[in-house]
């Protein structure tokens, strides 16, 4: 911290000392209190079935009986979102180097697309691929289905193509131009300056924020379950109305947040800690 | 000279031109035939006509209807569940031949979907309340929040005449939670799923009734695709509708699934016997 | 007007392409009422998520660990769980076990209607992102102004409001306005719960007439005109209070 009347990068200003350790202690101190929700929640709940005078029930033993079908559920959440993340990915780094090439034509298409796909909501989107995308292709040669899910990880991929694509922008022009100039030194054309000079360098940086990316993406993957998709928010529903109580409403749902944040919570912890081993030191 | 990327670039919309062209417009019935099986798009949570059972197996009176026309044509029957907001754009996609689902024949439907006469079915509609909210007559419901599910054709016209503020969900379990929840008054849907499910003895709709008058009756049809209504398809199920009738499957397959015995049925039943 | 209406008439009956908000009225209220909803509930919830921000930023400088623990709990919760999730967690589950209030036709109703939960849940998911944002956007702020403002005889409340959260505001505000527009995006979520919005509007208006493939187009036409005239409006007022010289 320096003590002249200058304005600190936020980025910089991030690195406390008694932050990370307080972070540290936080992430035990948030997981016993996640934990004493649900056991408060549960506990309220029976005594409120027996109060009900419906006959008590046990919370725990209805919750375990649904939980390995919803299980299942969670699971093809984030298989759908690994899949979104690599289609997004793999598109988006293409549409990322379009951004950034030498053709105006393809800058401003590319400058386009990115715009478009993140203004529009992503449940806009994937209602708009849900509805509008044919249920098989037909090829020359043969017809290829369309699944339902396939559609859903297309609709879900749109939005991370357009972020990723911003992520490799940022990457790309933030490597100082000295590099490019060194590598046209060298005779390297173009494209091998691209790929064996920059790209490699901005590796590193990009991982962060393209983590962060992917927590965001996990945390949107239950909107498959409002366009018809079997998901793990459609079982917990589907179980909650099988159960009929409403006092399982609390502790259900509870249920299912724990298990978001348990997977999202120490990805976020690690992009923090990604963040800060690969800061740019000046 | 074009540069590399943009040939490229073009090749891909040209490659995307030739995959856009329209598929050759195949008759229906020969598609069945030749796949070996009939895809009939049918309701999961319509007890008890199209509902899953505790094998995950989705079981109903449509179901039944469904296998018996797989069984005539001699091909397998393939199900997939719908709901009303989906069930027209899967037609006309190709992705089910046939629609079985509850489907109220309606002029506006009939622009988009061919319906198969005669009818099979018949509801109308009502409102599942709590004894507690002492609902009367259709003009109670003014201002009032109800809710309902989205893709039914009565949600227009009952908001029309009588002025509910209707609270539409995506599927029925979120409008019947939401009924239990008391976030509305009442819950607008087919006379024929209330009183299935206020007769099904589940207690947690003990204090429940469908305390109106059923109105706008509506008959219930098949759904084909319309350029298949007058073509062979259209004219087998048109020719088996007419048979259902005459020789009472409808009527026998009511009482199987314990649904009240419809008027409707017995006039049909009654018109068709002599034939 | 009246030639626009008989003009898309025409379009559905020749060309069979039904844009019917341009000439149903009963559709094109509708869907205007959807698109006003969305515009109020993107104000109140930026409203209240920033005064959220500002409570929380402050409550992280408080003496006691307690409370600076409870707020990083609530941020850390808001952050990592999915607000769809959020959302039906406070509608269906809170919003059934709230103690019911009789309303004036003596039914017994949840004290929260829909809006309201959706509002709420909005709210707190937007607040801890923008707490962590003013958080930041402080700690850019030089330790010397700072012990400025403390020699100066400004209490802890002084400097925070009229030295830090200035200045916090200028610094933080395109991480802010990036913020607001993922507010204005994820509102769609209320749709879920049957907040008249947009969305529902256009789900209402296709499934009544049929039109699915004009209204999906009309929907995205419309919401990426909507935010891409927010985020236009956003980028002037950030030029505008750019402070000359700092580009982190």
């Amino acid at each position: 911290m320096t003590a002249l009347p200058v304005l600190i990068s936020p980025r910089l200003a991030v690195q406390t000392q008694g932050g990370d350790i307080a972070r540290g202690w936080l992430s035990g101190g948030l997981l016993i209190a996640v934990l004493t929700a649900f056991a408060l929640s549960v506990l309220t709940a029976d005594a409120r079935a027996a109060i009900g005078g419906a006959g008590s029930f046990d919370v725990v033993a209805i919750l375990l009986k649904w939980s390995p079908l919803i299980l299942e559920g969670f699971l093809f959440n984030l298989l759908v979102s690994v899949l979104s993340m690599a289609a997004g990915t793999g598109l988006g780094l293409w549409l990322g180097l379009g951004r950034v090439s030498q053709l105006a034509w393809l800058r401003h298409a590319a400058s386009a697309m990115i715009q478009f796909f993140r203004n529009a909501p992503r449940l806009v989107l994937l209602f708009y691929c849900m509805f509008l995308l044919p249920f098989s292709i037909t090829l020359p040669f043969a017809t290829v289905p369309l699944p339902d899910a396939a559609k859903a990880v297309i609709g879900l991929s749109l939005p991370v193509m357009a972020n990723v694509a911003e992520i490799v922008r940022g990457g790309v022009q933030s490597i100082p131009v000295e590099q490019w100039e060194s590598g046209e030194a060298l005779a390297f054309s173009r494209s091998q300056i691209l790929w064996m000079v920059i790209l490699p360098q901005c590796l590193r940086r990009m991982i962060p924020p393209w983590m962060n990316l992917y927590a965001i993406l996990t945390m949107s993957t239950p909107l498959i379950s409002i366009v018809g998709i079997q998901d793990s928010m459609t079982l917990a529903r589907a179980a909650l109305v099988a159960e009929g109580r409403t006092e399982l409403f609390i502790p259900m749902y509870l249920m299912l947040l724990s298990w978001f944040f348990l997977y999202c919570y120490p990805i976020a912890r690690w992009t923090a800690a990604l963040e800060r081993r690969f800061r740019v030191r000046i | 000279m074009l540069g590399m990327v943009t040939r490229a670039a073009l090749a891909c919309l040209m490659l995307a031109g030739v995959l856009m062209a329209p598929a050759r417009a195949d008759d229906t019935l020969d598609k069945i035939k030749q796949r070996g099986s009939i895809v009939v798009g049918v309701k999961n949570d319509y007890k008890p006509w199209g509902f899953v059972d505790p094998s995950g197996k989705i079981v109903g009176m449509e179901i039944d209807l469904a296998q018996d026309i797989a069984t005539k044509l001699g091909v397998k029957l393939e199900l997939i569940p719908v709901t009303g907001a989906n069930r027209m754009e899967f037609l006309t996609q190709g992705r089910i031949d046939l629609i079985l689902a509850t489907m109220g024949d309606t002029p506006e439907r009939r622009k988009v979907v061919g319906m198969i006469e005669p009818n099979y079915y018949a509801g109308a509609t009502n409102v599942l309340a709590p004894k507690s909210a002492g609902l009367k007559q259709w003009s109670d419901l003014k201002g009032r929040k109800v809710c309902a599910v989205q893709g039914a054709y009565y949600n227009r016209r009952v908001s029309q005449l009588y002025g509910p503020e209707l609270v539409v969900f995506p599927a029925v379990p979120e409008a019947m939670s939401a009924l239990q929840g008391g976030n509305c008054v009442g819950f607008l849907f087919d006379d024929t799923l209330i009183v299935s499910t206020l007769s099904a003895g589940d207690p947690k709709w003990a204090d429940y009734e469908m305390p109106l008058a059923s109105e706008d009756p509506q008959a219930w049809a098949m759904g084909v695709k319309l350029d298949d209504l007058n073509g062979p398809l259209g004219e087998f199920l048109k020719k088996l509708s007419v048979d259902w009738h005459k020789t009472g499957t409808l009527v026998e397959l009511e009482k199987k699934w314990g649904i009240k015995s419809s008027p409707f049925l017995q006039e049909m039943h009654d018109k068709y016997k002599g034939s | 007007m009246e030639g626009i209406a008989d003009f898309f008439r025409w379009l559905n009956d020749a060309r069979g392409i039904n844009l019917s908000i341009f000439y149903d009225a009963l559709d094109r209220s509708r869907f205007l009422e959807g698109l006003w909803t969305t515009v109020w509930l993107s104000l109140i919830c930026t409203v209240l998520s920033l005064v959220i921000g500002i409570v929380g930023a402050w409550l992280q400088g408080a003496r006691f660990g307690a409370v600076r623990g409870l707020v990083q709990g609530y941020i850390q919760f808001f952050r990592n769980t999915p607000p769809l999730v959020q959302l039906f967690f406070f509608y269906f589950a809170i919003g059934n076990q709230l103690p019911h209030v009789i309303d004036e036709h003596g039914m017994l109703v949840p004290p929260i209607s829909n809006i309201g939960w959706a509002i709420l849940s909005l709210s707190l998911f937007a607040g801890a992102f923008n707490i962590e944002i003013f958080r930041s956007g402080i700690e850019a702020v030089p330790r010397a102004m700072v012990e400025a403002a403390e020699s100066l005889g400004y209490s802890r409340l002084g400097v925070f409001w009229h030295v830090l959260l200035p200045l916090a505001f200028r610094i933080s505000l395109p991480a802010l306005n990036n913020n607001l527009v993922n507010l204005v995006k994820t509102t769609t979520l209320a749709y879920a719960i049957a907040v008249p919005e947009l969305l529902y509007a256009a789900a209402q208006i296709w499934s009544e007439v049929l039109n699915v493939r004009e209204m999906m187009n009309v929907l995205l036409v419309t919401y990426v005109a909507l935010i891409a005239v927010l985020v236009a409006g956003m980028s002037r007022w950030e030029r505008a209070l750019r402070i000359p010289g700092y580009n982190p």
